[in-house]
């Protein structure tokens, strides 16, 4: 019954803020009792999934510990971008950046967006899955394109365009896989228990190929590059909630997908292959994305290709194997909620800053105290400076890899080292700079500080302490990857 | 099992990747959704003829479902699109004539190579067909890739998922009739979704050429 509220929820809060028209104050408190309900659900699931390994409503949806564990990323993320949502729209709506008639239809998209992913985590069929999938394309594109600008409609058609033919290449894939349970007779609902049961049946062959189809369509979502020029565009473009869940969460979502497929060609021809792929695009990634991060000018477009190196990282970690596995799994994690708080707090920066050029922030400290604290200690995170737990994941996963794979693991360690470099250039200018004279002092509201300060707690309680709940629930989420 | 022989679906095969080329060479907007509506229409029938073969209700309503959305609502919002704002011509490509050409030989070539060739193996008696839906799904990406008119890339994804279809039909890879509706409620949303953005790039841009888009890179 869990996952029926899961799913639920947020398609109601959906409808009844289509039905509230332009009241923002009924907006958000449809916001505040959705999510806050949303998190205990989630939260009881995820204990059921501990005691059961897996949880099933029927037939066609289910969560096992991997889905759990995207499911309580989800929720986490899910409910700080709508709480901030509340103070973030609300402040645009007053500044007469939006109309009201836009705020609403932000709400509206906002719980589709995030119904899709609770869907495409835990519906049990691959076809279902790609659906979900699609549908998250299709409801934050006109979140891309939210502020109307020339800017924003050109990076919501390049993500509509780039995503759908990724993720057509993915449906391909997955229809390729179906192939060994449609040839033994089966017509019926296809789930991936039935894929994973009929896996040692499929050709050697067609399993390769559409197993290439499958990572790059959904790598495609998951901004691997060369598949990545749309990410940093829509994620720069989009409002900053929007961006915090596209980055903290989606791309998480779309390499959930990856990773079922990883199980099932693991079983078919052994897990070589997909190990492989994973290495080559997991090191392209965090190579193309250190250099342009080097280079960068725009602290929104920094955080996206940052997204795009962490991605790559996780797609080494699960490269590797083994214990780099259960440490990509929960630097996906730490990632999601370090990135989250950030985006959020790019939200803040640009509110007081009316810019996204790093040059012209500077004095973060006096002008948004508590963000500009956040916004370091964020960084700090992300670029895996100890004691943070990316520090301690990115460790394991390299050091996974140093023995099989030395010469990937040094190209990788000279990539975070520049990484590291151009992150700590820019932001130590940011936040502690000289301010211009004319700007305000102060935060803008507590929903603009609230969600941003929880994930950080959360995020530094994670990296002194992970319990062992949660390690039990990513060892059995790493088995079969 | 197909309920088709397989020389009249490489027949079907032939003529939907023709479309696809001709969608290539063709100067008028009207005439790619035309060639649009030519695939949707033959993949429609397919499907329908073998929901009748079947006697299956499910699959006769997946069927006309398929024609309602590709071959009555996708191409009624292209025209629209096309009248509301006199794009009766859209030739801008990124490549010239003789290059597209060479391409679209390096495609079909690349789709019967040894690297796809074993594919057949899923139909064996329509290898050939499904190397033909292969060259299609490869020739609609360079649709939308080389075309500079957002109404071309449009339907280039659109011919896209046309010959990922007409690939599961040959090798008898459908899937539930359930799942069928749902692909197509999202392709519908895709169409009215693409089509309000096209709208708003006319709006901001002046005509679809998505080359004039450059704020980003200027910014």
């Amino acid at each position: 019954m869990a996952l029926l509220f899961i799913i639920i929820i947020p398609l109601i809060a959906s409808f009844m803020s289509f039905l509230l028209k332009k009241s923002m104050r009924g907006l958000s408190y449809i916001v505040i009792c959705a999510y806050s309900l949303e998190l205990v659900v989630v939260l009881t699931t995820i204990i059921l999934v501990m005691d059961r390994k897996i949880y099933a409503l029927n037939n066609y949806f289910s969560v096992d510990a991997l889905g759990a564990i995207l499911m309580m990323i989800l929720a986490i993320v899910g409910a700080m971008a709508s709480w901030y949502s509340i103070g973030y729209i609300r402040s645009e709506v007053d500044r007469k950046i939006i109309r009201s008639r836009k705020a609403h239809q932000y709400f509206i998209l906002l719980h589709l967006f995030i119904f899709a992913m609770f869907f495409a985590i835990i519906t049990t069929s691959p076809i279902l899955m790609w659906i979900a999938i699609e549908a998250t394309t299709l409801s934050t594109a006109f979140l891309v394109s939210f502020y109307n600008k020339p800017s924003a409609v050109e990076a919501a058609w390049k993500y509509l365009i780039i995503n759908s033919i990724g993720v057509l290449l993915g449906f391909f894939g997955t229809l390729l896989f179906l192939y060994p349970t449609v040839h033994s007779g089966f017509r019926g609902f296809m789930s991936w228990q039935m894929l994973l049961s009929h896996a040692s049946a499929f050709d050697p062959f067609i399993v390769k190929i559409a197993f290439i189809f499958v990572l790059i369509g959904y790598g495609t979502k998951v901004g691997l590059v060369p598949m990545h020029p749309w990410l940093p565009d829509a994620h720069s473009k989009a409002p900053s909630p929007i961006s915090s869940l596209l980055s903290g969460v989606l791309l998480n979502v779309a390499f959930f997908a990856i990773l079922r497929f990883k199980s099932i060609t693991d079983i078919a021809i052994g897990s070589s292959f997909s190990q492989k792929l994973l290495i080559f695009f997991g090191i392209l990634s965090i190579v193309v994305a250190a250099f342009i991060i080097f280079v960068q000018k725009n602290y929104k477009r920094l955080l996206a290709y940052s997204s795009v190196e962490h991605m790559g990282i996780v797609a080494l970690g699960f490269g590797f194997g083994g214990i780099g596995s259960f440490a990509a799994l929960l630097h996906m994690i730490y990632h999601s909620l370090a990135k989250s708080a950030l985006f959020l707090l790019s939200g803040n920066v640009f509110i007081m800053y009316s810019s996204t050029k790093m040059a012209e922030v500077r004095g973060m400290i006096k002008t948004l105290p508590i963000t500009g604290v956040l916004f370091f200690i964020g960084f700090l995170a992300i670029m895996g400076v100890p004691p943070f737990g990316i520090f301690v994941t990115e460790f394991i996963i390299l050091s996974a890899g140093i023995g099989e794979h030395p010469f990937v693991t040094i190209i990788a360690i000279f990539s975070l080292a520049l990484v590291f470099a151009a992150i700590i250039k820019h932001v130590v200018l940011m936040v502690f700079g000289d301010p211009e004279n004319s700007l305000k002092h102060g935060e803008l509201n507590i929903w603009t500080v609230l969600p941003p300060i929880i994930l950080t707690a959360i995020l530094i309680a994670f990296s002194f302490f992970v319990p062992s709940s949660l390690q039990s629930l990513l060892q059995l989420a790493t088995m079969g990857n | 099992m197909n309920p088709l022989s397989p020389q009249f679906l490489f027949f079907l095969e032939t003529v939907l990747l023709a479309s696809v080329i001709f969608m290539h060479l063709t100067r008028k907007n009207f005439t790619v959704v035309f060639l649009y509506t030519v695939q949707s229409l033959i993949i429609s029938g397919s499907l329908f003829y073998s929901s009748l073969m079947e006697a299956s209700f499910l699959l006769m309503a997946a069927a006309i479902m398929t024609f309602l959305v590709k071959v009555i609502v996708a191409p009624f919002f292209f025209y629209r699109l096309i009248q509301k704002h006199r794009l009766q011509f859209s030739v801008s490509t990124y490549l010239n004539g003789p290059m597209t050409f060479i391409v679209l030989a390096l495609l079909i070539a690349f789709s019967h190579s040894r690297f796809f060739k074993p594919l057949a193996i899923i139909s064996p008696a329509n290898g050939d067909a499904l190397l033909l839906s292969m060259s299609m799904i490869f020739i609609s990406i360079f649709l939308t890739v080389n075309r500079k008119g957002a109404l071309s890339q449009m339907v280039g994804i659109l011919s896209m998922e046309n010959a990922i279809v007409s690939f599961a039909y040959v090798s008898g890879l459908e899937t539930t009739a359930g799942a069928q509706v749902g692909i197509l409620f999202i392709i519908f949303i895709w169409i009215i979704i693409a089509s309000v953005f096209a709208s708003m790039i006319y709006h901001y841009f002046g005509s679809l050429d998505v080359s004039e888009m450059k704020h980003l890179k200027e910014e």
